[in-house]
């Protein structure tokens, strides 16, 4: 682990201290008006400002400033009020009823009421967005009054609440019939911490401090600018130089710069992303090698994924023990330890498979899809030789690679990774292997059906418990290759404060606040 | 000079015509936008409605057709990631690449020109040694590399220039003077060996046997025969600006045409990759046809041909 972690750590337990202790200066500070300009990087122009059309993490990230769902989702990963007061969960756990924060409005004016969630879900079903999919969860929305709502679902939905909480972005409902969804995406309003300013498009976007932010105190800082650097090494001079205030998606090497600045402090952690060799036992898998349960257990203990990341990340990754990662619900450490590096055992599952001499097979991979992929592929290659399996590497585009339903013609075995934004595992577990699904290649009964328990469980306590499950199951016949999860490299100047990203790349700036330099 | 002018026209359509066939085609070989565009978990059944409302479930021919067509009557068609006519895109993005290119062309100008003209005008000379290395390191330090270079020891180490974006005039010189690099090298060679050339020709002789003084020789009888091979590179210079500057602008973030493109190939967003390199061609093409006006308004025998 390296230094930084136990850095920040310490420093996180030392501000935990120094909030207890000083309670009441930190009561007064709140109180105080929002000051400085705060500056974000960004690596890529953001798709939309519309939740909807966030096709991905930088743009969520920027347009979440502008607005609140109902409930939110804390550090802890638990649900708590934003929005909505309170909520009840009938019996069946498929209607959920909120009651609304009274006396909220939206930056336009609009006061938020019923209206706005029904508005909301309406305008997120729209075909063109890019995740619709999360608003047809979603069976109705029904008004119950001004300030009560009933959203159905038509089955018990495990994750509802965590998809509402980071997707639906509150809109004012007669803006957005007035000028309609383009039009909204180029003028966005909400009830968010900030406000917008104004976009400028591949450059920047500029957002002010709500005046009237429902929750007291915040946000810390008057303006926030977003500042578009798609070069990783820019975006690391321009947080030496101070004109950025938070740089990320930084490398290894990059941060390594960075030491010994005192204006600038290194943020690093895990991300909630699993990468792993994908088997396939449909289309061009069925009847190779790697459908017998020995041969995956014998690649499992045969690569040596503790000596790629050694070799290729300088050891800034963790090896993955299974497809619940370190951060997620019903992560264990004790339980769930990667596979040893045994090459004897894995021989030995290979002979008892009847491949005393190994085999040959080809590994697909998406070129320059990820950092460093292509020299693991290549390392994979090497390593598996060991116990006589010959992998031929066969490197494709990332869009040829990703383009086609279950990878095309791509494998028998691939090499990929999911990430989820949930802090469960279950949208990896949903996209790999649930049966039909677009990048779905292994079809076990066995966990598709207890992915489909996981759904609809919506206890967290019970749900952890068949993660726990799933995971024991996924060990014993390993539809994967677990390789590693892998860190996130970040910095930000020394007087920023209260910055805290998620592992899945998320961070709210309403509360963070800039001291005096 | 009307004559000429139709062939080249004629030219410029079958070269445009070429590029589209080209890009349409080209593009739709590097796979299917939608699996970068939508998000991974996204059912089959969304991403068949998506491809449908994008149009590109269509065949091939009728997808070509509707192209060419759109193309033909101005209609640059819709970004499928930023949802946005492309057109409007390309036109909020375009002059920030122009003013990074007249920069650029500016720098080049500023350096290359004297420098040339000091050089062909007394070979042997330590100014013409000088031009020579300009020359030859401008056209072989790659851009970015340069630009990268900048950034570190302008903006990081000694700290007056920005490091990125296009915020004030001292953000454009960065971005400018590593751009017009390599056109600068290229243009101090090509002044240089013109100035030669045009020295040792015989009116420049005869010029100088009539006792004319060797300021009036130069301003009167080199220069605008200097002048014309510049002014066509120049044009290609100007084209080659707008559309090779895609590095240069990622580097600096400079929210330009550049950066706009290498996002679009970056997201396989076919439409507006498109758009793009229609655009950027046709404004090569015009530009080419411009100077060959330009051309013929310095060079009278074109004129009268």
């Amino acid at each position: 682990m390296s230094r930084y972690v136990k850095l920040l750590s310490a420093l996180l337990v030392s501000a935990a201290l120094a909030s207890t202790l000083f309670a009441t200066t930190a009561v007064a500070q709140e109180s105080t008006e929002p000051s400085g300009e705060l500056v974000v990087s960004l690596s890529s122009d953001p798709t939309s400002l519309f939740m909807p059309r966030t096709a991905d993490r930088t743009a969520s990230n920027t347009a979440w400033s502008l607005y609140d769902s109902l409930v939110w989702i804390d550090e802890d990963f638990e649900i708590v009020p934003a929005l909505a007061t309170s909520w009840e969960i009938s019996e069946d756990g498929t209607e959920y009823t909120f009651q609304l924060r009274e006396g909220v409005t939206f930056h336009n004016g609009e006061p938020f009421t019923a209206e706005s969630v029904v508005a909301t879900w309406e305008t997120g079903m729209d075909p063109s967005n890019d995740y619709a999919n999360v608003f047809e969860e979603a069976e109705s929305v029904e008004i119950i009054d001004d300030h009560t709502v009933r959203i159905t679902t038509p089955e018990p939905n495990a994750t509802f609440l965590t998809r509402l909480a980071t997707f639906w972005g509150m809109v004012p409902p007669e803006y957005i019939a007035e000028v309609g969804i383009d039009e909204f995406a180029q003028n966005p309003v909400g009830t968010g911490p900030f406000r917008f300013v104004s976009r400028t498009a591949g450059d920047r976007v500029v957002m002010e401090a709500n005046p009237d932010y429902w929750d007291e105190g915040l946000p810390k800082v008057e303006r926030l600018v977003y500042r578009v650097i798609p070069d990783a090494s820019t975006r690391l001079a321009a947080i030496q130089t101070g004109e950025i205030d938070i740089a990320n998606r930084l490398t290894f090497d990059q941060v390594s710069v960075l030491e010994g600045n005192d204006n600038v402090e290194v943020v690093t952690y895990l991300n909630d992303r699993a990468y792993y060799v994908g088997f396939k036992n449909i289309g061009n898998g069925e009847g190779s090698p790697i459908e017998d349960r020995n041969v995956r257990l014998a690649l499992n203990y045969g690569l040596d994924r503790y000596g790629i990341i050694q070799a290729i990340f300088s050891g800034q990754a963790e090896p993955l023990p299974g497809f619940v990662v370190q951060g997620n619900l019903a992560y264990d450490e004790e339980m769930m330890q990667p596979f040893p590096y045994d090459p004897e055992r894995a021989q030995e599952l290979l002979a008892q498979a009847g491949y005393p001499d190994g085999f040959q097979i080809a590994l697909s991979c998406p070129a320059d899809g990820y950092v460093n992929i292509n020299e693991v592929c290549l390392a994979i290659q090497r390593s598996l030789a060991d116990i006589g399996v010959e992998i031929n590497v066969d490197f494709r585009t990332t869009n040829s690679f990703w383009s086609e339903p279950r990878y095309g013609v791509t494998g028998p075995m691939y090499v990929d990774s999911w990430s989820s934004e949930i802090g469960e595992a279950l949208p990896r577990l949903q996209g790999a292997l649930v049966p039909g699904n677009y990048y779905n290649t292994w079809e076990d009964e066995r966990i598709a059906e207890l992915i489909q328990e996981i759904e609809q469980e919506v206890d967290r306590k019970a749900r952890a418990q068949l993660y726990q499950e799933m995971h024991r199951l996924m060990t014993e016949d390993p539809p994967f290759i677990y390789l590693y999860q892998p860190m996130i490299f970040e910095a930000t100047r020394a007087n920023v404060e209260g910055y805290d990203p998620r592992p899945a790349e998320e961070y709210f700036l309403k509360t963070v606040s800039l001291e005096e330099e | 000079m009307i004559g000429f002018l139709s062939k080249r026209l004629a030219e410029s359509v079958l070269l445009m015509i070429g590029v589209l066939i080209l890009v349409f085609f080209m593009v739709r070989l590097t796979g299917d936008p939608v699996s970068l565009i939508l998000p991974v978990n996204a059912p089959i059944e969304q991403r068949e409605q998506f491809r449908e409302a994008m149009g590109l479930n269509e065949p091939l021919v009728v997808q070509f057709r509707e192209f060419m067509l759109g193309a033909v009557t101005g209609d640059l068609g819709e970004s499928l990631r930023l949802r946005q006519p492309n057109l409007e895109i390309i036109l909020e993005r375009l002059p920030a690449t122009i003013e990074l290119a007249l920069g650029a062309l500016f720098f080049a100008v500023l350096v290359s020109v004297p420098l040339g003209l000091a050089g062909g005008m007394n070979p042997g000379s330590w100014a013409d040694k000088l031009s020579r290395s300009v020359g030859l390191a401008g056209q072989s330090i790659p851009n970015y590399w340069l630009g990268m270079l900048f950034i570190v020891f302008f903006a990081v180490e000694l700290r007056w220039l920005p490091s990125f974006g296009r915020d004030s005039f001292t953000s454009l010189i960065l971005p400018a003077v590593a751009l017009g690099f390599a056109g600068m090298g290229q243009l101090v060679r090509l002044t240089r060996s013109a100035v030669l050339e045009v020295r040792s020709s015989d009116f420049v002789r005869t010029a100088r046997s009539k006792g004319l003084r060797r300021s009036r020789v130069s301003g009167k009888h080199v220069l605008p025969n200097v002048a014309i091979p510049l002014i066509s590179v120049l044009g290609i210079q100007f084209t080659y600006l707008l559309g090779g500057s895609v590095y240069i602008e990622v580097v600096f973030a400079w929210p330009g045409l550049g950066s706009l493109l290498e996002g679009a190939v970056r997201d396989s967003d076919f439409p507006l990759i498109q758009a793009i390199t229609i655009f950027i061609s046709l404004f090569a093409i015009s530009i080419h046809l411009l100077t060959d006006l330009l051309y013929g308004a310095i060079d009278p025998r074109l004129r009268h041909s």
